[in-house]
C-alpha cells in the first residue's frame, strides 16, 4: 500500500506547522521523516495515523482518500515513543487489544497472539504486566501489538529515543528486519540522522514545516539540496565557509585570504554569478586531508584542537578570524596543537550553496 | 470526517461541555447567590411571591443593622444597648465578627510558628523519639473532634479559660497543628541541604540560617498552611459552641446559629450574616488558589 | 550568645509543638477514653464514679444508639455513592483543556471553604416549605403539586442532609480524581484509537483502571470522615425531626450536653474511634501495605 500526501498543510491557531507537503511513500518501503524538534514530522505522522486532522490537503492510502477515516479504520499500526502499553493489562491482553475491540473472540485472539509472541521471543512474558518489563521487552510488546493486526501501514514515532545507546544500535536492526518481515510500508519519525541513514529506503528531511529534500540516504548525503540538509546529515557535520566569487583565473572562491580554485564542474553554473558575490562552500570533514603548508590550492591555518575518536582523529584548524574547519584523518597521523597545516579539499566532494536561499548550486 | 465536519463535531462537544459546566456552577453557587440577593431585599420583597432573583429594590438596611445595630439605639445618643432590651443578632454581630477574626488570626499565628519550628527540627536535627511525634500527632488529626471536645473543655475548666477567646485559640491550634506540621515538613524536605551548609560555612549560626535562609525559601508553604489554618478556624462551630456561653464572646458561627433558634427569623438579617461570614473566606480562597498553584505548581494542573 | 548544640536546638524547636499538642490534644484524647469508664455529670464535678463498662452497656442497650448507628451508615453510604459518581463524572468533564477551564476548576473548591453554618442557614432558607425558592421553582416547573417539607419529615430531612453533604464534599473527590486524570499519559488514548477503540471503550479500558487506586483512597477516607460528621447534620436538622437524622456524633453530643452524661458521650466516642480504627485497618489491607511500586 503506498501513501500519498497531497498539499498537506496544518495550522494550530495562527501557527502553521506544515506547509503544503507533497510526498509519495512507495509500497513496502521504509520511509523516514527526519528533522529537528518542531519541524512538523510528528504532526505529519499523526495525520497519517488519523490522530490529527489536516487543515487542508489529502492523504491517500493507495487509491483511497483516508482523511475522514478514524484511526481504527485505517488498518494501521503504530509504535509510540513511550510505547503506550496499557498498564492494567498483561502482555497477552495488550497485544490482543486491537483484535478484541473489533469483536474477535477470546479464543481466536489467543490463537493470533501466540505465534506473534513466539516470533518476537516474548512468549514467556505473556502473563506479565508492562511495569515488570525492561525497555527492550516493552518495545517488543509494542511491536507485537502492531504485528498481530497485519496492518497496511506501520508507523513509528521515535521508538528508540528512550533506549540507552547500546540497546539502540541492536534495536535499529531489529526494527528494520521487523519492517521487512511485516511486508508493509513503514513510516518512521526521528531526529537522529544516523538512525535515518542506516534504516531508511527513503528520507524526507524536514525543517520548519517544509520538506527540504526527499530522497535516498545516498542522495541526501552526497547531493544535499540545500544548506539545511547538508548541515543536518552527516557526523561530524559538514564544514561551511563563506567566500566571494572570483571569475578570472578561476573560477575561484576567496575565503578570507585564501583563494581556492573551484572544480570545472561548477564553471557553467558560476557564470550566473557576478564577481564578488557571496557563496557558501561546504565540505565534509571526511573529504578534507592534511597537507604540508604551502601546497597548492589548499587552505592554510593553525591546528586549534585534536580529538582522538579511536580509529580516526578530528583535527580542528583555525583558517581565518572566527573560521575553523575540521578534518577527519587517520588516527596515526602525527599532528599537534598549534602546528601550521594546510587543508586539501577533495574537489569532487565539494559543495556550493547560495547564501540567501541556501539552495545548492548544481554541478554540470 | 472532513476538516469542516470535524470542526463542527468539536464545536458541539464544546458547547455541551460548557453547558454542563455552567449548570454545575449554577448548582454550586446558587445558595450563595440567593443569599446575596435576599440580603439586599427589603423585608417586603423577601416574602414576595413569586420570588425575584435580582431585587427590585436594593437596600442595604440588613447590612447596616448588622454592622451598626438598630437605628433606635443610636438616635437618642444612647451609648450602648441596655441589657434589658431584647437582644438581636444585630447587637452582637460586630463583636462576633471581631471575635472570629481575633481567634482565627491568633490560632493561625501560633500554629504557623509552632509547626514550622517543629517541622524544621524534624528535617535537620535528630534526637531520640523525634520520629514518633508526627505520627502521634496524626492521631489527633484522625480522631473526629466530637470525641475530644468535651475533655478539652474540661482542660479549659482546669486552666480557668472557659468562655475566653484564648480557649478557642488553643482549640483551633490543636486541630490545625498536625496538618500544618506535615505540610511544612514536606516543604522543608524539598529544600536542598546545600543552601544551609553554604550559609554555615559562611559563618552563620544555626538560628541565623533558619531565619535568613530557610524561612524565606519556605514562604509559599507557610502561606498555604496559614490560609488553611485561617479557613478551618473561621469555619468551626463545635468548639465555639462547647467552649463559649456568653453572647459577647461567641465566634461568628456560633453567634449567628444561636439567634437562628429564636422564634422569629429575620431572613434578610440571616442572609446578610451569611454573606458577611463567607466574604473573608472567599477572599482567602482566591489567595490560596494562587499560592497553591505557585507553591505546588509544576506539572499537575494544565489548561 | 548562648551556644547551643545542634541537638539542643532541635529539641528546643520541637518543644512548643510537643507541649501544645500534648496538653490540648493527646491528653484530651486519653481523657476521652478514660471518661468512658466513669459516670460524669459536668454540673456535679465532684461526683465522679467509676462504672467500668456501665456506659457501654447503656449505649448498647439504647435503641437510639442503634438507630443512630444505622442512620449514620445509611447516610454515609448514600452520600459516598453520590459523591463518587458526581466526583468522577465532573472530574472527567473538567479534564478538558477548553478555554476558561481553570476558572471552573477554581470555582469547584468553593463549597469546601464555605462555613457549614452558612450553608446550613442558606439551605434552610432555600428549602423552606412555604417561602423557599426551591419549592417555588419546582412548583412553577410543574414537577410537584404541593410543597415538599424538606426538613420536617424524616425521609426528606435525611435526603436534605445527604444533599448538603454531597454539595459540600464532592469537590474534594473531584480534585483528587482530576489530579490523577492529568497524569494519565495521552499516548495511551492514541494507541487505543489506533487499535480501534471508541470513546466508551477508552473510558472503560484506560481511564477507569487508572482511577482505581485513587478512588479506593478517596472512598475510604470520605467514608471515615462522613460517618463521623457532626456539623453538617446538626446545623441543618439538629438530628431531627425527632431523632431521625441522628448519627453517632450527634448522639454523643446530645448525651453530653442535653443528658449531662459525659461518660456516656465519651463511651460513644470510644466506639467511634474503634470503628475508625477498623476502617483504617481495612484501608491499609485493601490498598496493599508494602506492595510493589506502582510506577510504570
Amino acid at each position: 500500500m503506498n501513501v500519498r500526501l497531497e498539499g498537506i498543510s496544518k495550522s494550530f491557531g495562527s501557527n502553521q506547522v506544515l506547509k503544503d507537503i507533497d510526498l509519495v511513500f512507495p509500497d513496502r518501503r521504509f520511509v523516514t521523516l527526519l528533522g529537528p524538534s518542531g519541524c512538523g514530522k510528528t504532526t505529519l505522522l499523526r495525520m497519517i495515523a488519523g490522530l490529527e486532522q489536516a487543515s487542508s490537503g489529502s492523504i491517500y492510502f493507495g487509491e483511497r482518500r483516508v482523511n475522514d477515516l478514524a484511526p481504527g479504520s485505517r488498518n494501521i499500526a503504530m509504535v509510540f515513543q513511550n510505547y503506550a502499553l496499557y498498564p492494567n493489562m498483561d502482555v497477552e491482553r495488550n497485544i490482543g487489544y486491537g483484535l478484541k475491540v473489533r469483536g474477535m473472540l477470546r479464543a481466536e485472539v489467543k490463537e493470533r497472539v501466540g505465534p506473534v509472541a513466539k516470533v518476537l521471543e516474548i512468549l514467556h512474558l505473556l502473563a506479565r504486566k508492562p511495569r515488570a518489563l525492561s525497555g527492550g521487552q516493552r518495545q517488543r510488546v509494542a511491536l507485537g501489538r502492531a504485528m498481530v493486526r497485519k496492518p497496511d501501514i506501520f508507523l513509528m514515532d521515535e521508538p528508540l529515543s528512550n533506549l540507552d545507546a547500546k540497546l539502540r544500535v541492536t534495536m535499529r536492526s531489529e526494527l528494520k528486519r521487523f519492517h521487512m518481515d511485516l511486508e508493509t510500508t513503514s513510516v518512521y519519525v526521528t531526529h537522529d540522522q544516523l538512525e535515518a541513514m542506516t534504516m531508511s529506503d527513503l528520507i524526507a528531511v524536514m525543517n520548519e514545516g517544509v520538506v527540504q529534500q526527499f530522497g535516498t540516504p545516498e542522495a541526501v548525503y552526497n547531493t544535499p539540496a540545500n544548506l539545511f540538509v547538508a548541515g543536518f546529515i552527516g557526523s561530524p557535520p559538514m564544514n561551511f565557509a563563506r567566500g566571494l566569487v572570483e571569475r578570472n583565473d578561476g573560477p575561484r572562491l576567496a575565503i578570507g585570504s585564501h583563494r581556492l580554485l573551484l572544480p570545472d564542474a561548477y564553471a557553467e553554473a558560476l557564470r550566473l554569478f557576478d564577481d564578488g558575490s557571496e557563496l557558501v562552500l561546504g565540505i565534509r570533514p571526511q573529504d578534507v586531508t592534511l597537507a604540508a603548508p604551502g601546497t597548492a590550492n589548499t587552505i592554510s591555518g593553525r591546528v586549534w584542537m585534536v580529538e582522538l575518536l579511536g580509529s580516526e582523529k578530528l583535527v580542528e584548524v583555525e583558517v581565518g578570524p572566527k573560521l575553523r574547519m575540521t578534518a577527519e584523518v587517520r588516527a596515526d597521523t602525527q599532528v599537534a596543537i598549534d602546528d601550521p597545516v594546510a587543508l586539501r579539499l577533495d574537489s569532487a566532494r565539494l559543495h556550493l550553496f547560495e547564501p540567501g536561499s541556501g539552495r545548492a548550486i548544481a554541478r554540470s | 470526517m472532513s476538516p469542516g465536519m470535524h470542526a463542527l463535531f468539536e464545536g458541539t462537544r464544546r458547547v455541551v461541555a460548557y453547558a454542563v459546566l455552567a449548570a454545575v456552577t449554577f448548582v454550586v453557587c446558587f445558595p450563595l447567590v440567593w443569599a446575596v440577593s435576599t440580603s439586599l431585599k427589603p423585608k417586603t420583597e423577601i416574602f414576595a411571591y413569586p420570588p425575584t432573583l435580582i431585587p427590585e429594590t436594593v437596600t442595604f438596611e440588613n447590612y447596616r443593622t448588622l454592622l451598626y445595630g438598630r437605628a433606635t439605639y443610636f438616635q437618642g445618643g444612647a451609648a450602648a444597648p441596655s441589657s434589658a432590651a431584647p437582644s438581636a443578632p444585630s447587637d452582637y454581630f460586630v463583636d462576633w465578627f471581631i471575635n472570629s477574626v481575633i481567634v482565627s488570626l491568633g490560632a493561625t499565628l501560633i500554629t504557623i510558628v509552632v509547626s514550622t519550628l517543629a517541622a524544621y527540627s524534624l528535617t535537620r536535627f535528630q534526637f531520640w523519639g523525634q520520629r514518633l511525634v508526627p505520627y502521634f500527632s496524626l492521631i489527633g488529626y484522625m480522631v473526629p473532634s466530637i470525641i475530644f471536645v468535651f475533655p478539652m473543655f474540661l482542660v479549659m475548666v482546669d486552666l480557668d479559660l472557659t468562655d475566653t477567646l484564648l480557649s478557642l485559640v488553643f482549640g483551633y491550634v490543636c486541630i490545625t497543628l498536625p496538618f500544618c506540621m506535615w505540610l511544612m515538613w514536606a516543604f522543608f524536605r524539598g529544600i536542598p541541604l546545600e543552601i544551609e551548609e553554604a550559609a554555615l560555612v559562611d559563618g552563620a549560626s544555626r538560628l541565623q540560617v533558619f531565619y535568613q535562609i530557610v524561612l524565606p525559601v519556605a514562604f509559599p508553604g507557610i502561606i498555604a498552611a496559614a490560609i488553611f489554618s485561617l479557613i478551618v478556624s473561621w469555619n468551626d462551630y463545635l468548639f465555639g459552641r462547647v467552649f463559649m456561653n456568653s453572647l459577647e464572646n461567641m465566634p461568628l458561627t456560633v453567634g449567628v446559629m444561636h439567634f437562628f433558634e429564636g422564634t422569629h427569623v429575620d431572613w434578610g438579617l440571616m442572609m446578610a450574616s451569611s454573606v458577611l461570614m463567607t466574604v473573608p473566606m472567599a477572599i482567602l480562597f482566591m489567595a490560596l488558589q494562587r499560592h497553591l498553584v505557585a507553591g505546588f505548581g509544576a506539572g499537575a494542573v494544565k489548561g | 550568645m548562648l551556644r547551643l548544640s545542634d541537638r539542643q536546638i532541635g529539641v528546643l524547636f520541637m518543644a512548643p509543638f510537643v507541649v501544645t499538642a500534648g496538653v490540648f490534644m493527646i491528653y484530651p484524647i486519653f481523657e476521652a477514653v478514660r471518661m468512658a469508664f466513669f459516670a460524669y455529670n459536668p454540673l456535679r464535678p465532684d461526683d465522679i464514679r467509676f462504672v467500668g463498662l456501665g456506659n457501654f452497656e447503656y449505649i448498647f442497650a439504647d435503641p437510639l444508639f442503634w438507630a443512630s448507628f444505622y442512620q449514620a451508615t445509611f447516610w454515609t453510604i448514600v452520600s459516598i455513592v453520590f459523591q463518587t459518581l458526581f466526583g468522577v463524572g465532573l472530574a472527567l468533564l473538567l479534564n478538558q483543556s477548553i478555554y476558561g477551564i481553570s476558572f471552573f476548576r477554581g470555582l469547584l473548591l468553593f463549597p469546601y471553604i464555605v462555613p457549614t453554618v452558612v450553608i446550613a442557614l442558606n439551605w434552610r432558607w432555600i428549602f423552606s416549605p412555604e417561602i423557599g425558592v426551591v419549592n417555588y421553582a419546582l412548583m412553577s416547573a410543574g414537577l410537584i403539586s404541593e410543597n415538599i417539607y424538606w426538613l420536617s419529615t424524616p425521609d426528606m430531612a435525611m435526603a436534605s442532609t445527604i444533599m448538603l453533604n454531597v454539595w459540600k464534599y464532592t469537590p474534594f473527590v473531584i480534585i483528587c480524581v482530576l489530579a490523577r486524570l492529568q497524569t494519565i499519559p495521552l499516548e495511551l488514548y492514541d494507541a487505543a484509537k489506533v487499535d480501534g477503540a471508541g470513546a466508551w471503550r477508552r473510558l472503560l479500558d484506560i481511564t477507569l483502571p487508572h482511577l482505581k487506586e485513587v478512588l479506593v483512597v478517596v472512598i475510604v477516607f470520605r467514608t471515615i470522615w462522613t460517618f463521623n460528621k457532626f456539623e453538617e447534620i446538626y446545623l441543618l436538622t439538629r438530628g431531627g425531626p425527632g431523632t431521625s437524622t441522628f448519627n453517632l456524633a450527634i448522639y454523643s453530643f446530645e448525651q453530653s450536653t442535653a443528658n449531662l452524661k459525659l461518660g456516656v458521650g465519651a463511651a460513644t466516642g470510644v466506639v467511634m474511634m474503634l470503628l475508625l480504627l477498623a476502617g483504617s485497618v481495612i484501608y491499609i489491607r485493601v490498598s496493599g501495605f508494602g506492595r510493589e511500586d506502582k510506577t510504570l
